[in-house]
């Protein structure tokens, strides 16, 4: 267990499959790494976990076949920013990013644009038969409230 | 995630719990097109139990507030806590779903 101070840097990690019953061990492996920063902004942790989940989503709804997807999520906290990774071994796809957020009647579609809106480094790319997401926050980036 | 429902008679009332997303919000949308399809086109979804949601649960909410409006009613969401309101904000949402405090504030002219 980690008392004051624990070290930054250190990893949070979860391995499993990527199912919806999986999502709740997403946000409770970001609620330990929170728990062991109490210096981290709820607000931060909040709109961080709002982006992660949904490229979780997007992992457990798109990815193939179905229900047999792995995952590795791993998350960090450093001095300045939050980083989680995601590795999973679903299919090759191309996401479509950059594409801002839907209009206002849309019913789909916002996963990715919020993920984007709310991260300042949002990465994919293909290793051999994994996909990779880095995802970044910097933190102290909050506007005044 | 189990949601409450009251008739109301005027309105009916939903409230979700938990966490509103891609597990929870299909139910609800569900559910929400049952009572618009037998006439119940004034609905509130309470979100006071609600301490996360994704872009589904938004996906259920806007669907859910085009089914009620296509047949002459209206969705109101009330009671919308710190991290809803910042993606309805984020998403520009926030302009077609108002979010009222109380449930009552949401019912002020039905």
């Amino acid at each position: 267990m980690t008392g004051n101070g624990a070290p930054t840097g250190k990893d949070y990690v979860l391995e499993g499959f990527a199912v919806p019953d999986q999502l709740d061990a997403v946000h409770a492996l970001l609620a330990q790494a929170a728990a062991d920063h109490p210096n981290l902004e709820a607000m931060d942790v909040m709109l961080f976990e709002t982006a992660i989940i949904e490229i979780a989503n997007n992992v457990v709804e798109y990815g193939r076949p179905e229900g047999e997807v792995r995952w590795k999520f791993t998350i960090r906290v450093r001095e300045d920013e939050i980083e989680a990774e995601l590795d999973d071994t679903g299919q090759t796809f191309t996401p479509e990013q950059g594409k801002g957020m839907p209009g206002e009647e849309a019913e789909g579609g916002r996963g990715l644009p919020i993920a984007e809106a709310l991260l300042d480094q949002i990465e994919f790319k293909r290793m051999g038969d994994t996909n990779h997401w880095r995802m970044v926050r910097r933190l102290g980036q909050l506007p005044p409230a | 995630m189990s949601f409450e429902e009251v008739d109301k008679g005027t309105h009916v009332v939903l409230a979700p719990e938990g966490k509103f997303n891609m597990v929870a919000a299909p139910p609800l949308k569900t559910r929400i097109d049952d009572l618009v399809a037998a006439g119940k086109t004034h609905l509130v979804v309470d979100l006071h139990g609600v301490d996360f949601i994704d872009s589904s649960g938004l996906g259920a909410l806007i669907g859910g507030l085009k089914a009620a409006r296509q047949q002459g009613g209206d969705l109101r969401i009330a009671a919308v806590g710190e991290q809803a309101l910042a993606v309805l904000k984020l998403t520009n949402l926030d302009r077609i779903l108002s979010p009222y405090a109380t449930v009552e504030e949401a019912l002020h002219d039905w």
